[in-house]
């Protein structure tokens, strides 16, 4: 009864859904800002609606309510109570109503907070989220139903998915879909701004927050994932290249691209079109991303069973939404036109002009390599393999020329860098760099790679702190302080930049990790028998013995091994091998030991069935913690951005908007949207409206 | 970008990004809609009948650089293995007979490719399951690349001439073992072989 409430509710949802396209058209046509409120209680109303089907589905769960086709296939009753409620998303069907439930929770929340600031907005990004969700909602009913029933009723579930279960795979992806779906906000106030011909900064200050808030759960998500990849699955690395991997990175390489170049636009009044072209494309990626996913085109560890049918409908869905909103981008940026020309190739501006091509390249390099199947099924081009080594002789240059100008943009100064700018800027970086280098070649390392990252390490490092140095000793000069209190004041001056810095320095934290952990990993292969030991770099693994274990849903063999530096013994590990019995799936279980920021590993992918020898594998990885430490200092960063205090003085006044706002309305209207008062709505409306008569 | 920057107000209507821009999105939909009907699990049969990309590497031994130019007029057989891949021990041994087998011949080559591997473990790989012929490194995936490897076992047979005549993936073990030596390598080296 329950879960046919929950399917009611939803049905409902799509049908509010659809009422939240076509009221605020009705509202913009004939100017009643009421149909506007009607829009917006429609996706207030959606989002009660898909909470109601989402408690239903989990009160399945909680109960294992197998009449439920979903539940059955995901969910078992030996299964522990947290991974029944993380069911939900363990399969296609679930994951795309939490995907529907993200949506139209940010809807509603973006409607409700940017209602009274930003009204000439609304219209259109309630009809463009009602649009998403509707697509999403149709998708799940049609097509993807989780509510439906199966008879006879299943006496026991089919189980999750064994490599599933795992608390960083529970939470992957809710963050990949919170950012996906944050991205949604931006892209409709991009489009808003696109419809009514406000192509100002203001939608970019509107929607900086939630820009740093959907990057900060993708790469929360994409981070997570790796860590999943890294120790459950049980290959030792954390990035595969695998095409879902690259769905979600993406979006991340162009939504990168974005929170830079907004800057450009901010202070320069530059890249206007640019930035609506990224945040479109960051936010189609997303689409593409989830049509890859979902329609099993291309083969990877993640796809969901494959249904032309359902691919037909994401395609058809996914073709809408990109000529929407690229063909709105391109009959309407007509009016567009940068007045400010580039001055110098040696400015801020074009280091961030370098920065976006080279994560726009970064992002078509990973395109190509992801698509690179389905090009070659079309067109039988010659050349076929798209594997790790595509991506690190492609990829890595351009990833290595980023982090390069992470030591560049954010010090060079705007308009044009004299001689003695750069002299000043760069000299020191540039000498710590060759030192680095020289160092490091003496130290012994002799792969190119991993030379030239740490090079490119030491010269953004030094730009940094170097920087550092000096806004500290600024402040501390001018306001007659300690230099630390002086590093406080500047950050409290600027704290926009100084948590954008702190992203950078987990970036070095993170190259640093990568380079060590995949240059440097010693990696042994060989069968054991219990006795037996071998050398792993500096340490020495000793199989003990190989023994029957088993948990609530899986049986299988654990090996314990003593692992010694020296002469001591450091610690002892307990790999698995998992036979879980309900879903029939073996797997492996890693056992890690952390030495410093590294990591001994390992795994017994395969073991006799007499227990008399095991296929073992070794892993040291060094400073492998360091890429998620940095991963958390980049976070640290964005969220230090996210709650940093905004600067009311400027941005009541808004000197530098009230120009912009000039250029595309009319004096009255201009009034209407700096001081909205009163009437606001009505104003607002047959000011905005773009069929007038306008510019 | 730039060129966005600087282009002229709208009266010139659509510019040239634009249009890229929608064939862009419009070549991606086509092919989204191609991909959908096919197979993704498909490997299409390239390279063979095509001149072998030239090679040139490594040995995984000596200090030297081998190329494939240098085996002309010479069967080769080009074999990508590495160390950590497990079909590559079932069809190890039936390399070493090959090798065995012809390697009275001179116009015979089994050559190694050794893909996306540490040279150490390669080595101790060969120690442990034997050895007779030569091995080159692909070091920076160039050769798999060129050769289209999707996963390594992978074996070409490169006839006389330079071209690729048999492209076999997966492990050389029963048939596969008999078809290659008899029906491939063995007419080549005979001169009596049939376009495949």
């Amino acid at each position: 009864m329950i879960i046919e409430l929950g399917h009611f509710a939803v049905i409902t949802a799509l049908i509010l859904a659809v009422v939240g396209i076509f009221s605020p058209i009705v509202g913009l046509k004939r100017r009643e800002a009421v149909w506007v409120e009607v829009g917006k209680q429609a996706v207030t109303l959606n989002f009660v609606l898909i909470s109601i089907g989402m408690l239903a589905m989990e009160y399945s769960y909680l109960v294992q309510d197998y009449s439920v086709r979903y539940v059955y296939a995901t969910s078992n009753s030996k299964l522990p109570l947290f991974y029944k409620v993380a069911g939900l998303w363990g399969g296609h069907e679930g994951s795309l109503l939490l995907w529907s439930w993200i949506l139209s929770f940010f809807c509603m929340l973006a409607a409700r907070i940017h209602w009274k600031t930003q009204p000439a907005v609304m219209p259109y990004l309630i009809g463009m989220q009602s649009t998403v969700m509707t697509g999403f909602l149709l998708l799940i009913l049609f097509l993807s139903n989780p509510f439906e029933r199966i008879f006879p009723v299943p006496l026991e579930g089919r189980d999750l998915n064994p490599l599933l279960q795992d608390p960083a795979m529970v939470m992957h992806p809710p963050f990949l879909y919170l950012g996906y779906v944050g991205l949604s906000i931006p892209f409709s106030f991009a489009m808003a701004a696109l419809f009514s011909g406000r192509l100002g900064e203001e939608w970019i200050k509107a929607t900086q927050r939630w820009t740093l808030m959907a990057w900060l759960c993708l790469t929360i998500g994409i981070l997570m994932g790796g860590y999943w990849a890294y120790y459950e699955l049980g290959w030792g690395g954390y990035w595969g290249w695998d095409p879902v991997e690259n769905a979600a990175f993406m979006p991340w390489l162009v939504a990168t691209a974005f929170l830079h170049s907004v800057m450009v636009q901010e202070t320069r009044k530059m890249f206007k079109v640019w930035n609506l072209f990224l945040i479109i494309l960051a936010f189609s990626l997303s689409l593409i991303g989830t049509f890859l996913v979902r329609s099993g085109i291309l083969s990877s560890v993640h796809s969901f069973a494959a249904d032309p049918g359902r691919g037909v409908f994401i395609l058809g869905f996914l073709s809408f939404m990109l000529f929407l909103s690229f063909g709105t981008l391109i009959f309407r940026s007509a009016k567009l036109k940068s007045q400010i020309e580039m001055d110098s190739v040696l400015s801020r501006e074009a280091i961030f002009l370098f920065n976006n091509l080279f994560f726009l390249v970064a992002m078509v390099t990973v395109f190509i390599g992801t698509l690179y199947p389905l090009l070659t099924e079309a067109m039988q081009f010659k050349k076929v393999s798209v594997g790790p080594p595509y991506y690190n002789t492609v990829f890595m240059p351009v990833a290595l020329g980023l982090v390069f100008l992470m030591g560049i943009g954010p010090y060079i100064p705007w308009r044009k860098a004299s001689v003695q700018n750069l002299k000043e800027l760069f000299l020191m970086p540039g000498l710590m760099a060759l030192g680095g280098l020289a160092f490091f070649a003496f130290a012994g390392i002799r792969n190119s790679y991993a030379l030239a990252g740490l090079t490119v390490v030491c010269f953004v490092a030094t730009a940094i702190f170097s920087d550092f140095a000096k806004i500290a000793s600024f402040w501390a000069k001018r306001e007659q302080i300690s230099p630390i209190q002086g590093f406080v004041t500047a950050y409290k001056k600027n704290p926009r930049r100084l948590s954008g810095i702190l992203t950078h320095i987990g970036v070095l934290v993170m190259v640093i990790g990568i380079i060590f952990s995949t240059i440097y990993q010693t990696e042994k292969v060989l069968i054991m028998k219990p006795g037996e030991e071998t050398g792993l770099g500096s340490y020495r693994i000793k199989l003990i013995r190989l023994y029957g274990a088993q948990g609530g849903n899986w049986e299988g063999q654990e090996a314990l091994f003593n692992v010694y530096k020296g002469e001591t013994l450091l610690t002892q590990l307990r790999p698995q091998k998992r036979f879980y019995t309900v879903s029939q799936t073996p797997t492996t279980e890693t056992a890690i030991h952390q030495i410093y920021t590294g990591h001994i590993f390992l795994t017994i992918p395969e073991v006799a069935p007499d227990g008399s020898w095991a296929r073992v594998r070794a892993l040291h990885n060094p400073l492998v913690l360091w890429v998620w430490y940095g991963g958390g200092i980049m976070g640290l960063g964005v969220i230090l951005n996210i709650f940093r205090k905004t600067r009311m003085k400027i941005s009541a006044a808004r000197p530098e908007t009230a120009p912009e706002v000039a250029v595309s309305l009319p004096r009255s209207a201009r009034e209407e949207v700096l001081h909205h008062r009163s009437n606001r709505w009505q104003t607002l409306l047959n000011a905005v409206w773009p069929g007038r008569k306008e510019v | 970008m730039k060129e966005m920057a600087e282009t002229k107000p709208p009266a010139a209507g659509i510019r040239g990004w634009q249009i890229a821009l929608l064939a862009v999105i419009l070549g991606l939909i086509i092919l989204f809609y191609k991909g959908l009907w096919g197979n993704p699990s498909y490997i299409p049969p390239v390279l063979v009948g095509t001149a072998a990309p030239e090679i040139t590497a490594p040995d995984l031994y000596q200090p030297k650089e081998v190329s494939l130019s240098q085996f002309r007029g010479k069967v080769v057989v080009l074999n990508f293995w590495a160390s950590w891949c497990q079909e590559c021990k079932l069809e190890h041994q039936n390399l070493l007979a090959i090798q065995k087998r012809f390697a009275q011949n001179p116009n015979f080559v089994l050559l190694g490719v050794n893909y996306q591997d540490k040279e150490d473990l390669a080595r101790e790989y060969l120690q442990e399951h034997g050895n007779n012929f030569e091995h080159i490194r692909d070091v920076k995936g160039r050769i798999s690349i060129d050769y289209g490897v999707y996963g390594v076992p992978e074996t070409f047979v490169i006839d006389q001439n330079g071209m690729i005549r048999h492209k076999q993936i997966g492990p050389i073990i029963g048939e596969t073992y008999t078809f290659l030596v008899e029906r491939m390598i063995e007419p080549l080296l005979n001169g009596t072989a049939t376009a495949s």
